[in-house]
């Protein structure tokens, strides 16, 4: 609300000419002087006791004769009277006229001095009508001062509006009811008491009262005044108006405020808020914007968007996305734009252009809000980015991984699952694992164990049958319980190898020790050996009767040597003698085989022709017809599968061999006895990436679980009593494994036959 | 002309049945336990010794320096090393001598053939130079 103007001092009467106490015109005056002059010395003559006139007559017609009488002399009185009377008449009607004259003049200009009055008094009145209807209209209020400047008077209004009692101000000095309203208003105040200690006016003098009246606060008043003098000049006091201008103030105030609290909310948010005109020159600015591009609010109002952010290529594009948005009204969506800031960092800005009208350039201009997305989308990109990394560690792992729902429905497969269950994961969601992996389908009660108790169900060894071959698995359930999304992940290790090493692990300790023990006693037993085998060897020589020195001590003693042989023979005691040499070479085979359990140097290795070497095998194996072992290796088919690109194998040739001579050997006894009808025994070479593989397979009655599971082991046999030493595959494998550093692995079922693999590596390197 | 064949072995009976053996073959022989009273016997005339069957682990000495002993006294004396002992190996002095591992026979010998048909090629051989 704008102060009211400054008030004018109220409309004083125009001033008039000073009026004379008697109110008469000097030469009205003057003329009644005269006039009363006349009359004067009319009625002298007139009462002339000393003819005074007489004299004056006499001057006129001459001396009066005494003879005049009666007519002449009535005559000359006549005239004596009638002239002064004439002129007297002449001078009175002279002088009526004159004095009408001036009364009509006068009358006419009292009149309109009465007329003026009337019309000063009416506007007066009126002006004085108005300014009390202005005074009470607005909240303007009178007020006096005596010239100790204590107030003396306030008009109703006051009170009224302030709420403030008389009491409280009249008497009192302005400085002791009030403060200056602000620092600025103080210097003005201080200036304002100066001004009135020297009696000069002021003007709209804002000040605030200490004085509550009925508010909680003081008043903030506005007060004019000027000093009032008498006639002589005296200083009396002030006389002005006031107004209270408490809730303009606070209007102004609130205004101020929510300016400022809106510029420092726009200024605390983070993101770019800015508007610019149609050249780009910024109309407003947050902080953020400033920042950003490396100046100060102040700096940037007013000046144009490519002046200040020098990266031509964005300013285009920006500028431009700004005009398109002004020229059509409708406000575009930025989601992704970069802008390099004044340091050089480049970010990655969402923009919201909008439309508007700004008031005081009466042409549409744009309001943009910029939202640095840098990080969402570094965060974005780092989430696909490890989404994928862990897509590719699951996948990287030869586990298995399975990922269920608490009702058994896959939700996720690594691609050893898809290998292993031959389907994607796509095709696989949804479906029920047990049906994508058969051999998993009993694992459901460990999902559903495991989801109830929140810890991981472990089945270590679970025997799985793949494409006919046996394996061996660690299946581990864990429960997934992130998010609430609970489900399961199974977890399918095949261990099979691992197993397998295992088992060699421990047939190996098995055979060094046996290894060992053999080496500590095989003197102790192979001199006592010896003596039996050669003990035998030298009877049953010294028996027989075809050798010259036995017939010569024969006849010297008198003993017919055939006839003793006869008796030796019917007695069986021939038999015995082979029986003890038999088995005192098995003995010395058994003692022999435990020797073999000992590592040995490698003296004896050298590149052997394979295929070579294999035919060897073969043709002693087939000179190995026994009788007494009830086999015939000629009846069995020989099927040679040989790779032909493995030719040599840097191994111990003759300990090779001796491997797969058992090997057929096994192979040629296990079918005789179970009479396989058509025996069939395949030789398999293949060149491996690291391993020369060397296979033995045969048709006949292959072997359980349980025997495959102690094959290896030394003094295990499958054999009757007496028919094999139980050595013969622990050597082997030991031969294999210990002495060659490869690998000699069996599968097998019962009724389907066996497979004996040797791997001897490639590279001499892994050579113990 | 029957040549003499000298066996040091400390176990009797080996060394019985290997006397027995050769002795049916034809050969005279001088079997002892120790190593010193073969080189006595040797020392003493020792026939026409050429060739030596020796065990290798002895009571008074090992069957290596015996070996290096007898064949710095008679060097044209041939060795076949009769041993129980399953880790031995022929040292390469030994081998330097003309030694090699066809003239190692592991115990037991369950035919003593082959050990007397060596003994029989060394004879020849020596008798022959």
């Amino acid at each position: 609300m704008p102060a009211p103007p400054p008030s004018s001092p109220p409309p004083s009467p125009p001033s008039s000419s000073p009026l004379q106490p008697h109110g008469w015109p000097r030469p009205l005056y003057r003329w009644g002087l005269a006039l009363a002059a006349v009359i004067g010395a009319t009625t002298v003559t007139l009462l002339d006791p000393f003819s005074y006139h007489e004299l004056l007559l006499d001057r006129w017609f001459g001396p009066a004769s005494p003879d005049l009488h009666g007519f002449t002399a009535l005559l000359r009185h006549a005239v004596w009277l009638l002239v002064p009377l004439g002129m007297v008449t002449v001078v009175a009607l002279s002088w009526s006229w004159l004095l009408q004259r001036q009364v009509t003049q006068r009358t006419r200009q009292l009149q309109w001095e009465l007329n003026e009055r009337r019309q000063i008094e009416m506007a007066l009145r009126e002006s004085e009508a108005r300014f009390r209807d202005v005074t009470e209209a607005t909240s303007d209020w009178i007020w006096e001062m005596n010239e100790q400047l204590r107030f003396t008077y306030l008009s109703e209004r006051f009170y009224a509006l302030t709420g403030i009692a008389p009491h409280q101000v009249i008497g009192q000095a302005p400085w002791e009811i009030g403060s200056a309203h602000s620092v600025a208003d103080q210097e003005h105040g201080s200036q304002a008491w100066k001004v009135l200690e020297q009696r000069r006016p002021f003007r709209d003098f804002v000040y605030q009262t200490r004085l509550n009246g009925n508010q909680h606060e003081g008043r903030y008043l506005k007060v004019s005044g000027k000093p009032i003098h008498d006639v002589q000049g005296r200083f009396l006091g002030y006389r002005g108006t006031g107004a209270d201008i408490t809730d303009q103030i606070r209007a102004e105030t609130a205004l101020q405020n929510s300016e400022l609290r809106l510029r420092r909310i726009i200024d605390l948010v983070p993101h770019m808020i800015f508007a610019k005109d149609r050249q780009g020159h910024f109309l407003l600015a947050n902080r953020a914007t400033a920042t950003a591009l490396g100046a100060t609010v102040d700096e940037l109002i007013q000046r144009s968007h490519a002046a200040i952010h020098r990266v031509d290529e964005e300013t285009d594009r920006m500028l431009a996305d700004d005009r398109e948005v002004i020229d059509s009204g409708v406000p575009k969506f930025i989601a992704e734009e970069t802008f390099t800031d004044h340091t050089g960092r480049a970010r990655i800005m969402q923009t919201l252009k909008i439309p508007f009208v700004e008031p005081d350039l009466n042409e549409t201009a744009v309001l943009g809000v910029a939202i640095d997305v840098t990080e969402q989308k570094h965060a974005k990109e780092e989430v696909a980015r490890m989404r994928l990394y862990l897509r590719n560690i699951i996948d990287s792992m030869p586990s298995v991984l399975i990922g269920v729902d608490p009702w058994g429905y896959i939700t996720v497969l690594n691609q050893a699952a898809e290998q292993a269950g031959g389907i994607s994961w796509e095709a696989a969601q949804g479906r029920f694992f047990g049906d994508v992996f058969p051999q998993l389908e009993r694992q459901f009660e460990q999902v559903r164990q495991a989801i109830r108790l929140g810890r991981p169900i472990k089945t270590p060894r679970m025997t799985l049958d793949l494409q006919g071959e046996l394996h061996y698995a660690d299946v581990m359930v864990y429960p997934l319980m992130a998010d609430n999304a609970s489900g399961a992940v199974i977890r399918m290790d095949d261990v099979t190898a691992r197993v397998r090493i295992e088992t060699t692990m421990v047939q190996t300790e098995k055979m060094l020790s046996v290894g060992g023990l053999a080496a500590g006693m095989a003197h102790e037993i192979n001199n006592p050996l010896g003596a039996i085998l050669q003990g035998s060897q030298n009877i049953l020589r010294r028996i027989a009767p075809d050798r010259p020195q036995n017939r010569a001590v024969a006849d010297a003693i008198g003993i017919d040597l055939d006839r003793l042989n006869l008796y030796l023979e019917q007695r069986q005691i021939l038999r015995f003698l082979e029986g003890i040499r038999e088995a005192g070479a098995r003995a010395a085979k058994i003692v022999a085989d435990m020797l073999s359990f000992s590592r040995r140097s490698e003296s004896s290795f050298a590149l052997g022709p394979l295929e070579e070497m294999l035919e060897t095998v073969l043709r002693l194996a087939a000179s190995d017809y026994d009788l007494k072992k009830k086999y015939d290796f000629k009846r069995i088919a020989i099927e040679r599968d040989y790779d032909p690109h493995l030719r040599l194998v840097y191994c111990d040739k003759t300990e090779i061999e001796q491997v797969i001579l058992n090997l057929l050997k096994n192979a040629a006894q296990a079918m005789a006895e179970e009479g396989t009808p058509a025996p069939m025994i395949t030789l398999r070479t293949r060149r491996e990436t690291d391993y020369a593989l060397i296979e033995v397979i045969d048709n006949g009655p292959g072997m359980d679980e349980k025997t495959l599971k102690r094959i290896f082991e030394p003094f295990f046999t499958t054999k009757e009593v007496g028919a094999g030493t139980g050595l013969g595959l622990s050597v082997s494998y030991f031969i294999v494994t210990e002495q060659h550093n490869g690998r000699l692995s069996v599968l097998s079922k019962p009724g389907q036959g066996a497979r004996f693999s040797i791997r001897l590596p490639l590279s001499r390197e892994a050579l113990p | 002309m029957t040549d003499w064949i000298l066996i040091v072995d400390d176990e009797a009976m080996i060394r019985e049945n290997l006397k027995a053996y050769l002795e049916d073959e034809g050969w005279r022989v001088a079997a002892f336990e120790f190593v010193a009273p073969a080189l006595d016997w040797l020392r003493a005339g020792g026939g026409a010794c050429r060739v030596c069957i020796m065990d290798m682990r002895l009571p008074d000495m090992d069957g290596n320096s015996a070996i290096r002993i007898l064949h710095q006294a008679y060097p044209d004396l041939e060795f076949l090393i009769h041993t129980g002992s399953s880790s031995y190996s022929l040292p390469e002095d030994l081998r330097a001598m003309g030694l090699d591992d066809s003239r190692v026979y592991q115990k037991p010998l369950a035919d003593m053939a082959p050990l007397a048909a060596a003994a029989q090629r060394l004879a020849a051989r020596g008798g022959s130079t």
